[in-house]
């Protein structure tokens, strides 16, 4: 069994429905747009392998803030070394949650040489935790329930990817970005919502 | 030791005393002191992997409203080229650079040539301006590495200081 890319983000965003996310490039990006009604996240046209750097940057920067990391298997392939940071630094916002189709898809579906284990990897690191999930419960229930930072590994259908979404405009994606980064965090004390606290700055 | 040169302690108070709050680095003998002092003004110190990943993050923490800087030798600049093109400058994101030169003059290591010498032409490339620093007193590091600063703070753009050799340390063979 194995779910739908653009599932596995409208489940995260209503896990964490204030959550900012960092999409790589491909499906992560293509099936959060879809999700969220190209919402204000950070989609990363391009920078293949730079997207968990970057959410584990945003996450330090704003610890009250849920934070995902939405990313590709061929992108986390590139940047595994990453979740050694992350097991460094354990940021306790920060959730990665990794769409494995296997393959390259959006360069035309080449196969990845090797099963990435990346639950199985994260899993064996000091800090972090990890679930491999292929339906939309149990990413539901890893969502919200792994002690942080969490790496869930969401087995998708290969050839399920949401098809191209039009190239994003670097200069409007951050505008957006920023401007829903400050809104949300006004809105939220507002109305006194919950708040994800983590140790600054280990 | 270089932790404890004049020039090191100046670029460290510089980047301290002009807002930086969190610097991602891999670590080179002649950025020691520079560490040492920033981790002693209660600057975030973050270690991380690759020098692609340190733009990454700190492109993350400053479109978050952070103050990051970076720090590597200029050999980590190979390895973070796509991150400076496709995001930071992509992106329109201001970040201060810090890349400590090797393979330039009086380098007696042939494999950190070719890079070394590449380095201003890279930056160049990227459209990123590259201000050397050379006084091992560190009569020039307050006025470069703050004018670094304004350029990335009030003017958005990324910008590099590059730790020549004639500061002194980390000449040795790392
Ligand atoms: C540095 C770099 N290398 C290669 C590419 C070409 N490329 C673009 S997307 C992609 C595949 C991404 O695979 P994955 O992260 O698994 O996402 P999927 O396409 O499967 O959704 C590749 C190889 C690139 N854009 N940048
Ligand atoms: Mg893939």
């Amino acid at each position: 069994m194995a779910v739908e890319p653009t599932d596995v983000a409208a489940v995260v965003l209503a896990a964490h429905p204030h959550a900012l996310v960092v999409a790589a490039l491909g499906t992560a990006t293509s099936a959060l747009r879809l999700a969220s009604d190209d919402g204000p996240h950070l989609y990363l046209g391009g920078a293949m392998g730079s997207a968990l750097a970057t959410a584990l940057g945003v996450a330090e920067a704003v610890p009250e803030r849920t934070v995902v990391a939405l990313l590709g298997d061929g992108e986390l392939l590139m940047s595994a070394n990453g979740l050694w940071s992350v097991a460094a630094y354990r940021p306790a916002n920060l959730v990665t949650v990794v769409l494995t189709d296997g393959l390259y898809s959006i360069t035309g579906g080449q196969p990845l040489p090797v099963d990435p284990c990346f639950a199985d990897v994260a899993g064996a690191l000091p800090g972090l935790t990890a679930a491999r999930v292929s339906d939309g419960g149990n990413l539901r229930d890893a969502l919200l329930e792994l002690p942080r930072p969490a790496l869930v590994e969401a087995v998708v259908r290969t050839g399920s990817r949401p098809g191209p979404s039009p190239f994003v405009d670097p200069g409007t994606v951050r505008t957006r970005f920023t401007a829903a980064l400050r809104a949300t965090a006004a809105e939220r004390q507002d109305t006194g919502q919950e708040v994800v606290t983590c140790t600054a700055d280990r | 030791m270089s932790g404890s040169l004049a020039w090191a302690a100046a670029v460290g108070d510089a980047l301290a005393d002009g807002g930086v709050d969190v610097a991602a680095y891999l670590p080179d003998s002649r950025l020691q002191g520079v560490l040492v002092r920033l981790a002693e003004r209660g600057v975030a110190m973050r270690c991380l992997t690759r020098e692609e990943e340190c733009v990454g993050y700190a492109a993350g923490r400053a479109l978050a409203g952070g103050r990051p800087v970076v720090l590597m030798q200029c050999s980590g600049l190979g390895n973070s080229l796509n991150a400076l093109g496709s995001l930071v400058v992509a992106y329109g994101i201001g970040l201060p650079l810090v890349l400590s030169m090797r393979g330039t003059l009086g380098e007696a290591n042939p494999a950190q040539v070719p890079i070394g010498l590449a380095t201003p032409a890279l930056l160049a490339a990227l459209g990123v301006p590259v201000y050397p620093l050379r006084d091992p007193h560190g009569g020039d590091a307050a006025s470069t590495v703050g004018g670094v600063l304004t350029l990335v703070q009030r003017a958005g753009r990324t910008a590099a200081v590059a730790l020549e050799p004639e500061l002194g340390g980390g000449r040795g063979a790392h």
